[in-house]
This record gives structure tokens, C-alpha cells and sequence, in this order.
């Protein structure tokens, strides 16, 4: 089959006009200008809902004492398949089992919210929650303190008044 | 030869001496029987009532650690009475243990944990509140949780007739019954009060050394020999992140049975040490110089060569391998023959555990006295270890150090000598004259064997990543002597010890594959100096 070439015929610059389409394009600019529908979002004045599965940078749940929950029993850095999180278990001064080191690299993690599933005292959750922006990449590694200190609210996909999913 | 019995055991066919029990048949086909109260070292009271089998004939479930096999009896372990008899026991337990595996350390090798998971019921059904008791220290390392006791009574069994000093006992009756010690004796002062912690099947005794330290499935387990004494335990090394974080006794009904030491089970610290060599070092003028393998080994050569056959003295340590030891003698018998030392210190008595008489916290406290002996090296200096090295350190020819520290001698050890080799594992003082200063490895970071004190040679695995440029000794030295004698040197553990037993009588005819994780007994008859 030989090939052909579709010659288009334009008509020259000196025989049109450009008017009526510069026009009509004008026209739709003044229109949005009137529309009260407006797409773009003003953030971060307005902020958006966030999906109900939405798993953030996680939060440690604590005792009314202020004691972290945790129980150092190992089950999350077992469970994590990005192996960010690193826990060294001890005893505190009442005798009960807490973490002495807890820290999760907010970098490596995948956001799976594994741990948040195999934690058996409702202590670690992936929270609702996304502005993590800081100066340095070393901030990224939080520690318990920082964990504790977090107050976005945990994901919905734990419910608090139903702790372990009955 | 006693009486074989035959009988069926879940259909099949076991053929097991007179006054077996069921629970030992049925380890014969593999079927194992969940149980509490049996341990094979000491006797059953039958009392856990979970190794409950059925018994075609018998009225009722026969406990079958104490139920010995009787002519053409048909046994059902998995079937649904016996299984049914299980779940019941197990929920029976399970009215009063805590569910606090989180935080238990026993979690992760627990019995009941494994049990329930296997057979139990799904859900609880449970309503009362538990009972608590909290936790109690009984001394020595060892910490009872009481809530999680399931009175198998292992510990009160162990403390009486294996190591026959009563300080264990059960007071109070029925769910009110607990462990407890005599008063406020506790178990301080006992030398194997550590074992009570590897039979306890739950998490009621814990060590107090291991205490939330690791989670049990984080440890990797690696055969390895207990190097306290020359008794030579099987142990297991436990570690987690490149340092040994627990010893647990191996079974070798050789050697130690299911025990071990006190001293032994908690003298691991120094394998974690972090102040080590790295890298060979060459002494200069103005100090250490790191190089390389090759270019030191062949500044040794070369040194050699210009010396000539110079009188050579090799001071080694009853802390090496039989393979370091032997690849030591051959580079000293490559240099022109010399003389050849070791010290070891010795405790003041043994330590028997009454129980199991063969198992004996040996006066030698080193692991490899007999095989250093056997070698051809001759032990000096005292009781503590120290002196008998006032010759070695004026020695004016060819000085080798392996594995020794030093401690007692003065930095001018070694200063005449015309080429001073320090291998070891850390730097010390007096290997400050030394012209060259080797890595090598400890026994937990490489393979090899000890001789024990009964002439048992047994084999240990590496364990942790050796630091730096360490290598084994048997391989530095090894490939010195091929160098020297023209061969290659040992590549693995096993050239390194088939050459040592061509050149060893004593060590004749054994290979590694002989040796396994059991051990086996040289050749010549092994004389026990003062043991």
C-alpha cells in the first residue's frame, strides 16, 4: 500500500480572522470569574476529609498517669515487614513492663497499620494525619516521647469504645 | 537386654523394653504426648494429668508418664477421648493462668502457649476472677511469677533429687497451692538453681539476668560448648543482634544430661565484648599500624626467613581450640621446634550436682586443658593462672603468644625477642613489644573443637560475626605453616582438624562427621592431673 500524504489546505493569514474565537474564549474567562462553583481548595484554610481508612504517622496511646501503654512485647517489630521500629524492653520502677526505647522510623514505614492490628494492649495506632513536614530527615525517627506527645486522633479503623473489635 | 513389649500405638506397631512407660513409646513413632510434670531426668508424680492417653480396655484415660506398656495394649494418643480429656485439663489451667503472655518472657516457647494453641478451646469460657499472687523473688536468679504457675512441681523435684538440697517446696492446698522457699532462704548459694528455670514449662520461673531482655523467637540457637570448665557442657547460645544474649543447656546424656552450672549459664558477657582487635597490627616506632593479612603474614615469613632456625617458645591458652592448638605445634615444628606452653587456672574444689553424678563443675577452668595437653603443650604457672613464663618473657628467639592476656606480666614481656607474635582477641600491655599483633576469633565466632576432661572431643558452631579482619587462629597459623611447608593451608574447620589428627595420635581416626553434636572420646586413655 503506498503511502499517502493528507495535504491540508489552510485558508492565508490575510483572508481570516482570529476575532470570533478570541471572543468566545474571552467569554468563558468572564463567566468563571461570576461562577460561584470554584474547584481549587484553599489549603490549608480549608482542609479536606480525610478517607476513614486513612492511616498516618502513629500515635501512643497512654494511661491516665501518663505512662505510655505499651508493654514492650515485641509483637510490632515482628509484625512490621519494613522493620521500622525498634523497642527495647525493661522494667519500670513499679515493677511493670514498659519500653525503654521505642522508635519508629516514620521513613521506612509503609503505613500498613500492622502494627496497630497485632498490638494486644490497644497501645500503638496509625493516626489520622498527614502534615509530618520538618527541617531534617533525622526528625522523621520518632521516639516514645514524641509518640506520646502526638495529638491528632488515631484512625478510624480502631474504634476506642470497642478496643479489641467485638 | 531386657524384654521387648509389643503394643500399638496410634496404629502403630512399637516394640519397647519391659517397664517402658507410654509417654517413651510413643516418642519412639513420634507421636509426642503434651505433658508438664514428666521430665526424663527426674521422676513423675503424675499430677499435670495432661499426658492422659486412651487406653483400649481401661476405664478411664491412663496419665502415660507413670503407665508402663503392657503386652498387645492398643493405645490411642490422638484420638477424640484423648483429646477431648486434653481441652478439658487445658481450660482447667487456663481458670487461673494470667493472659499476660505480652509480657511474660516465657512467650514464644511456652508449653501451655503451644498447647492451647494446638488443642485448646477457642474461646474461654471462663467467668470468675483469676487468682493473684504476684510475684516473688526466690534469690539466686531467679523470679516467680505465681499466676502463671500451673504446679508441675519440675522446680521442687529438681532442687530435691537432682541437686538434692531441699529449698523448694508447695504450701497451701488446692488452687491456693504455690511454690515457695523455706523461710527467707531462697535459693542463694545453690550452683544450679538455673536448670529449675529451663524446665519450668510456662513462664512461673524466669531469670532475672534475662529478664524482658529478648523475645524467644527473636534468638538464633547455635550448638556451641560451655567454656567455664573443662567438664565441657552442650550449650546453646542464644543471640540476637551479633551478641549472645543467653546460654541454655543442650541435651548429651555424655556429658551434662538437660543441666548446666550456674556459672556457666551466666558467663557469656565476655563474648559480647567490643574493645577488640580489628585489624593485624605492625608496632612501629610511633605506634600501631593496621595492614593487611597477606602483607603481615608475609612480613612474618620474611622475618622467618632472615632468623633462621632461631630457638622458638609458643605460649598458648587451654581457652583455644584443638584446631588453633594443633595448627600452633605444626608452625612451631615449621620454625625449627621450640617449646611449647600453656596456663590454666584451677578452682579451689569441684562442684558436683548430687543428682547426676558425672555432671561436675570441674576444678580446670578452661575448656580445652586436655586437648592443649594431649597437643604437647605443657602447663605452668599456678592455681590462679599467673607466672611460670619468667624464661619466655627474656626469651631472645622466635616468641608466639596465642590467646593468652597477659595480665600478670610487665609491659616489658617479650622485648628481647627477635620476633614477638601476639594473637589474640584484645590488646593487651605486655603485647606492647610485640612486632606483630594478630585478630583472631573466640570461640563463638568460629568452628572448631575442645577436648573435655574425660578425652571427649566436641564440636562448637560460630555463633556471632567475628569483628573486623579477625579470623580463626587455626587459619592465620595454618596458612603460615603452608607457607613454610610448601602445602595450602586449611581452608576449613575440618582441614584444620583432619591435619591435626594425622599429626595427633590421640586424635587419630576421628573426623568431624564422627564428633556430631555428641562428641566422641579420643583414642588414647587421658590422664586427669589432680581432678
Amino acid at each position: 500500500m503506498a503511502i499517502s500524504v493528507k495535504v491540508m489546505h489552510r485558508p492565508a493569514p490575510e483572508t481570516t480572522s482570529y476575532l470570533r474565537a478570541a471572543l468566545s474564549g474571552m467569554a468563558l474567562t468572564f463567566k468563571h470569574m461570576i461562577n460561584p462553583v470554584k474547584v481549587t481548595q484553599q489549603y490549608p484554610e480549608e482542609q479536606t476529609d480525610l478517607s476513614p481508612r486513612w492511616r498516618g504517622t502513629h500515635v501512643m496511646e497512654t494511661h491516665a498517669d501518663g505512662r505510655p501503654k505499651c508493654v514492650a512485647c515485641g509483637l510490632c517489630p515482628t509484625v512490621c515487614p519494613a522493620n521500622c521500629i525498634r523497642l527495647v524492653g525493661g522494667e519500670d520502677d513499679q515493677g511493670n513492663r514498659y519500653p525503654i526505647v521505642y522508635e519508629i522510623d516514620e521513613f521506612r514505614c509503609i503505613f500498613c497499620g500492622m502494627c496497630q492490628e497485632v498490638c494486644p494492649v490497644e497501645a500503638i495506632h496509625v493516626g489520622r494525619h498527614f502534615e509530618n513536614a520538618e527541617y531534617t530527615r533525622d526528625r522523621f525517627v520518632y521516639d516514645l516521647d514524641r509518640l506520646m506527645e502526638q495529638d491528632h486522633p488515631s484512625t478510624l479503623l480502631w474504634d476506642p469504645s470497642d478496643p479489641s473489635s467485638e | 537386654m531386657a524384654e521387648l513389649i509389643k503394643l500399638t500405638i496410634d496404629g502403630h506397631d512399637v516394640a519397647v523394653p519391659r517397664g517402658t512407660t507410654i509417654l517413651e513409646a510413643a516418642k519412639t513413632i513420634g507421636a509426642e504426648v503434651p505433658h508438664y510434670c514428666y521430665h526424663p531426668g527426674m521422676s513423675s508424680p503424675a499430677m499435670c494429668r495432661l499426658c492422659l492417653v486412651d487406653v483400649e480396655g481401661a476405664p478411664k484415660p491412663m496419665p502415660g508418664c507413670v503407665t508402663t506398656v503392657m503386652e498387645g495394649q492398643t493405645v490411642h494418643t490422638q484420638s477424640e477421648k484423648a483429646r477431648k480429656n486434653r481441652q478439658g485439663v487445658l481450660e482447667f489451667y487456663l481458670v487461673n493462668h494470667p493472659l499476660d503472655c505480652p509480657i511474660c518472657d516465657m512467650s514464644g516457647e511456652c508449653n501451655l502457649q503451644d498447647y492451647v494453641h494446638d488443642e485448646g478451646r477457642e474461646q474461654g469460657r471462663g467467668r470468675e476472677p483469676k487468682r493473684v499472687f504476684g510475684r516473688d523473688d526466690f534469690g539466686g536468679d531467679v523470679l516467680f511469677y505465681g499466676d502463671r504457675c500451673v504446679m508441675c512441681t519440675r522446680c521442687v523435684r529438681f532442687m530435691s533429687e537432682v541437686e538434692q538440697d531441699h529449698r523448694l517446696t508447695v504450701v497451701e492446698r488446692g488452687d491456693r497451692s504455690i511454690i515457695d522457699t523455706f523461710f527467707d532462704e531462697g535459693l542463694d548459694g545453690t550452683n544450679w538453681h538455673g536448670n529449675i528455670v529451663d524446665i519450668c514449662p510456662v513462664g512461673a520461673l524466669v531469670s532475672k539476668d534475662f529478664l524482658h531482655k529478648a523475645r524467644a523467637w527473636d534468638l538464633e540457637h547455635t550448638p556451641s560448648v560451655c567454656t567455664s570448665c573443662s567438664q565441657g557442657c552442650n550449650i546453646d547460645l542464644h543471640t540476637r543482634d551479633n551478641l549472645v544474649q543467653r546460654i541454655k543447656p543442650r541435651e548429651n546424656l555424655d556429658v551434662n544430661a538437660w543441666w548446666m552450672c550456674d556459672h556457666g549459664r551466666h558467663n557469656y558477657e565476655w563474648m559480647n565484648h567490643g574493645d577488640r582487635i580489628e585489624a593485624p597490627l605492625v608496632r612501629e616506632d610511633s605506634g600501631s599500624r593496621a595492614v593487611d593479612w597477606k602483607s603481615s603474614l608475609s612480613s612474618i615469613l620474611a622475618r622467618a626467613g632472615e632468623l633462621g632456625n632461631q630457638p622458638v617458645k609458643a605460649v598458648a591458652s587451654p581457652f583455644s581450640s584443638n584446631e588453633d592448638l594443633g595448627a600452633l605445634a605444626q608452625l612451631v615444628g615449621a620454625l625449627g621446634g621450640g617449646e611449647t606452653t600453656f596456663r590454666s587456672s584451677r578452682a579451689e574444689a569441684e562442684v558436683p550436682l548430687k543428682g547426676f553424678p558425672t555432671l561436675v563443675r570441674r576444678r580446670d577452668l578452661a575448656p580445652n586443658r586436655n586437648g592443649a595437653e594431649l597437643i604437647g603443650f605443657k602447663r605452668v604457672g599456678n592455681d590462679d593462672g599467673f607466672g611460670g613464663l619468667d624464661k619466655v618473657a627474656e626469651h631472645d628467639g622466635i616468641l608466639i603468644v596465642l590467646g593468652d592476656a597477659l595480665v600478670d606480666q610487665t609491659p616489658d614481656f617479650g622485648s628481647k625477642a627477635s620476633l614477638y607474635i601476639y594473637l589474640g582477641t584484645h590488646d593487651s600491655p605486655a603485647a606492647r613489644n610485640a612486632h606483630l599483633v594478630l585478630p583472631v576469633t573466640t570461640h563463638a565466632e568460629h568452628e572448631g573443637t575442645f577436648t573435655n576432661h574425660e578425652g571427649r572431643v566436641q564440636r562448637f558452631w560460630p555463633a556471632l560475626q567475628p569483628p573486623g579482619m579477625a579470623r580463626p587462629a587455626w587459619l592465620v597459623l595454618g596458612a603460615l605453616v603452608g607457607e613454610l611447608t610448601e602445602r595450602s593451608g586449611p581452608r576449613k574447620a575440618t582441614d584444620a582438624f583432619s591435619s591435626l589428627s594425622g599429626a595427633v595420635s590421640a586424635f587419630g581416626g576421628i573426623t568431624y562427621d564422627d564428633i556430631g553434636t555428641r562428641g566422641a572420646v579420643v583414642n588414647e586413655s587421658v590422664s586427669l592431673t589432680g581432678d
